[in-house]
């Protein structure tokens, strides 16, 4: 363990964390809990970043097979745990996630992804023209083939940020920028931010896109923007369907399939989320982009038209608000969660593009696993962030 | 097919003042109005001559000039044209609510003049069936020409306050009452600038000249605190006098008035031109709530501004900034004598609602403020969902920012710090939104086709 650097000496062992998103609030709340005095420190306020500009679906039927689809089927099982010891009630439901094809090449697409989430251990079944009808009633009848996932759920990013605040027993600041390492004696002792020094036994890297400034190699993170589109209560008008339909045109837009001929720069992947509040939430783009307060037109009509498409009733809402958020994309898709290895006590979580929501807590509980030196039971060596080094060495 | 230089957004004297002057000066101009006449808050009549409300003749013979200098030009008017937006790419969004389809614009120059908003200070019962705003009670009598039925009670505080009264008697339907919340109005030291504003004192003197006649109470002093709604669906009202005193009265409606603010939450802020967007220009009561006189004067400021700007003239006439400096020291002569200021919102119940749209309460807000660990506006609006409803926070935003404020004793923060200013700036129908988008095409239509 990191030694006292601060003349006060009957203190716990202290961590500051940069960014008070869905991961350094988690990693907050469970460091706190295991005895460390904690800070987070927010060049804004908690979920400012992609947080607070996101869906939040906890999503397994979404996601590459391999170590991401392993991680949010324990993402997905830790939200129930933090549910069930009442850290999360009420913050969590679980739901059924529907992916559906429309094109005949879809089709292909469809088996694919179904069986690599077979193979994962998720529960599935293909649903008959009957069965959607039943559980789906307002699909189009273009519709061709649809799988219902079991053992996804929902949660609202912010919502979650502001229980662990609530419950959590640590200190948030806003509007403080840190700027960098601070060291002392050749060892990192804290951050400098813009109002001075934070002193801390240990730092945590949890700033989204901003954790990019603290990695030693460049051009790993990449802002992926997305814009997403709210709308107004469906009630008696739109019938609710229990739970998101995702194209599957989505899987190749997110990655999670191969695929797709959309031009460089901006993919489409259409999301239909019944919130909770009875809107509907419609979803989004993909864009090499870092501007995180804008948009467009043009991508807000043909995520429209994709989900009239798919769910014609939806023609007779309005629309109530359309966002941006910027996720934190890395170069090979995979988040980036450990010690940095230039320092002892420099941790890293960031880079969870559109996965942040789902694998949040999760990641929060393995950085205050890694930082108090216990034991980390989930499989995290695909997110060492020492890859990109050995990659840029060799 | 026409190519347009600016578009004008809001029929209201500002846009239509902004929209001829830049006519004038030789520039293509489109006027949108979301409504299906020119004349904006103040200007709307019914479309029956036969059943047209009472104004005062200087206030009529204005717009009729103004309304006549329009058409005298080439500038485009499109009614049933709501403004929707101004996007990352700088395209002008304006849904043409009669077509059902979608205006995708690029223009060089963006005069907003969509008009201020009428304040209402939350109270318990503001928010029930039967409660309305004095200005939505005077909108729905210029629309159809009626007085309101059954029995109304006028309460807050202004001068809108004696106009509508005022039309409501020359309608046959005077109020019980007006609850004027201010003691000052009458106080003849405070009164004493407004002397420099003739106009506003003949307006006033001929209202309450008609009001004396009808025998209708102008209490100074007395507000309502509380509504309730009775078994046979009717209003308590709760009032307490100036003395302190509380009395109570059932009636029909309530129609509560507490001033009017500018409103530019939710639009594009004003600035120049970049290589994607258009100059924006903010004119009239949505910049600033001056009135109709100086909303004249500032639609030709803003018209002034683009003209240099697109063409490189010079800034011509100070005069009519001039008139908005004067006016601007009437308004601040009138809110010396009425009372416009927010009261102690955390004393209220907690069951008061604060956001009709999402059911929100001052007691919920309380609870969230309830903290050494201050929230952001942000936050707030997230976490509570203040500005998340329909109306996009025109109301409860301010109410919820002047919480904060007194909980922390900081200035109030702006609405756009709740609620940035993202498009649509008003819920948008998706059936227009995947309509024809016309780009860049505006079918001529004569001027004065709304008249
Ligand atoms: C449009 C969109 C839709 C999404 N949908 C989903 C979904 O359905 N399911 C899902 O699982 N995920 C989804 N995501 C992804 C998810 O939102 C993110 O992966 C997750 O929020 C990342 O959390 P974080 O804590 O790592 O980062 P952030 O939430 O970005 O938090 C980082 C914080 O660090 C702060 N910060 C940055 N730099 C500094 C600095 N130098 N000093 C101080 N503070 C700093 C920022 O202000 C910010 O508050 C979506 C994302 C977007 C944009
Ligand atoms: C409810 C109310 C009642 C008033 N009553 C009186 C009175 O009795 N006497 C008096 O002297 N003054 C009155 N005033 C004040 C006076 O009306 C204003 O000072 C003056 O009208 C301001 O002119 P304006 O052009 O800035 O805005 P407005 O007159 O409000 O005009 C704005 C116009 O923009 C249109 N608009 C708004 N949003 C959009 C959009 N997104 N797209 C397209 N069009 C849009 C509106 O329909 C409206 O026609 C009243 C104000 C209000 C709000």
């Amino acid at each position: 363990m990191p030694h006292e650097i601060s003349p006060v000496s009957d203190r716990a062992n202290s961590v500051v964390i940069v960014g008070a998103g869905i991961v350094g609030m988690s990693a907050a709340y469970f460091l706190s809990q295991a005895g460390w005095r904690v800070t987070v420190l927010d060049q804004g306020a908690p979920a400012s970043g992609a947080t607070g500009a996101a869906d939040g679906a906890v999503s397994v039927a979404s996601k590459k097979a391999g170590p991401l689809m392993t991680l949010a089927v324990a993402g997905a099982q830790f939200y129930q745990d933090l549910c069930d010891a009442g850290v999360l009630d009420g913050e969590f439901v679980r739901r059924l996630t529907y992916v559906v094809a429309t094109e005949p090449n879809e089709l292909p697409v469809l088996d694919r992804h179904a069986t690599q989430l077979r193979e994962a251990g998720v529960t599935l079944r293909a649903l008959s023209k009957a069965e959607r009808d039943q559980a789906l009633g307002s699909l189009a009848p273009t519709t061709r083939a649809a799988i219902e996932v079991q053992g996804d759920g929902h949660a609202i990013g912010y919502k979650v940020v502001e229980r662990f605040r609530r419950i959590g027993g640590f200190a948030v600041k806003r509007n403080v920028a840190v700027q960098g390492l601070w060291r002392q004696a050749g060892k990192v002792a804290g951050v400098e931010t813009e109002q001075g020094i934070e002193r801390a036994d240990a730092v945590l890297v949890a700033a989204g896109r901003g954790s990019a400034a603290f990695l030693d190699v460049a051009d790993v993170i990449r802002p992926r923007k997305g814009q997403l589109i709210i709308t107004e209560r469906g009630e008696g008008i739109v019938p609710r369907f229990p739970g998101p339909l995702m194209s599957c045109r989505y899987l190749i837009s997110k990655g999670s399939q191969p695929g797709g001929d959309a031009p460089a720069g901006r993919s489409f992947g259409l999301v239909i989320d019944p919130l909770q509040t009875g809107q509907f939430l419609i979803g989004g783009t993909r864009e090499d982009s870092a501007d995180g307060s804008q948009t467009d037109i043009e991508a807000v009509r043909r995520l429209l038209q994709e989900a009239v498409e798919l769910v014609p009733a939806l023609a007779r809402l309005r629309v109530l608000r359309v966002f941006a958020g910027i996720r934190a994309a890395t170069r090979d898709g995979l988040p980036i969660v450990g010690r940095l290895s230039a320092h002892e006590n420099v941790w890293i979580a960031t880079g969870f593009e559109g996965d942040g929501i789902c694998l949040g807590p999760l990641m929060g509980r393995v950085s205050q696993q890694l930082i108090s030196g216990a034991h980390v039971n989930v499989d995290i060596s695909a997110l060492n962030p020492a890859r990109f080094r050995a990659e840029a060495a060799a | 097919m026409r190519s347009m230089d600016v578009l004008v957004i809001g029929g209201g004297p500002a846009g239509v003042a902004a929209a001829a002057e830049m006519a004038r000066s030789g520039l293509k101009v489109t006027l949108c109005e979301q409504g299906g006449a020119l004349g904006g808050a103040i200007h709307r009549q019914p479309g029956n001559p036969a059943r047209a409300v009472p104004v005062p003749r200087a206030q009529s013979a204005r717009w009729h000039k103004l309304s006549a200098l329009l058409a005298k030009t080439d500038a485009e008017v499109l009614t049933f044209h709501a403004f929707i937006g101004l996007d990352a790419t700088g395209a002008v969004l304006v849904e043409d609510r009669r077509q059902g389809r979608l205006l995708v614009l690029r223009v060089r120059a963006l005069v907003l003049a969509v008009g201020g908003l009428e304040r209402v200070v939350p109270r318990p019962g503001w928010h029930l069936p039967g409660v309305v705003t004095v200005g939505g009670l005077q909108v729905m009598m210029k629309v159809t020409g009626r007085g309101p039925a059954g029995s109304v009670l006028l309460a807050g505080s202004g001068p809108l306050l004696l106009a509508v009264a005022a039309q409501m008697t020359a309608l046959g339907a005077p109020p019980l009452a007006i609850l004027e919340r201010s003691r000052q109005v009458l106080s003849p030291l405070r009164a004493a600038p407004l002397l420099l504003w003739p106009r506003y004192l003949a307006e006033a003197a001929g209202y309450m000249r008609r009001l004396m006649q009808a025998g209708v109470p102008w209490r100074l002093g007395s507000s309502v605190q509380t509504i309730r709604p009775t078994d046979d669906g009717r209003l308590e009202t709760v009032i307490v006098d100036g003395a302190g005193a509380v009395s109570r009265i059932v009636v029909d409606k309530v129609a509560l008035h507490d001033g009017l603010r500018s409103n530019s939450d939710g639009l594009p802020p004003a600035a120049h031109a970049t290589d994607r967007n258009p100059h924006v220009v903010l004119a009239g009561d949505c910049r600033e709530a001056l009135g109709g006189v100086a909303a004249i004067a500032d639609g030709r400021n803003a018209a002034q501004q683009v003209i240099a700007r697109l063409t490189g003239a010079p800034p011509m006439s100070s005069a009519s900034r001039r008139i908005v400096d004067t006016e601007r020291r009437a308004q601040q002569a009138l809110a010396n004598i009425f009372d416009f200021g927010i009261p102690d919102l955390l004393k209220l119940p907690d069951e008061t609602i604060l956001c009709r749209c999402e059911g929100r309460t001052v007691g919920a807000l309380r609870q969230m403020l309830a903290t050494d660990d201050q929230p952001s506006p942000r936050e707030i609006k997230l976490n509570g969902r203040i500005g998340m409803g329909s109306c996009q926070g025109r109301f409860c935003v301010e109410w919820a920012g002047a919480m904060l404020a007194q909980q922390t004793c900081s200035a109030q923060p702006a609405g756009a710090e709740f609620i940035g200013n993202r498009w649509p700036s008003r819920p948008v129908a998706i059936r227009s939104l995947l309509g024809p988008a016309v780009a860049d095409a505006i079918s001529s239509i004569p001027p004065n086709e709304s008249d």
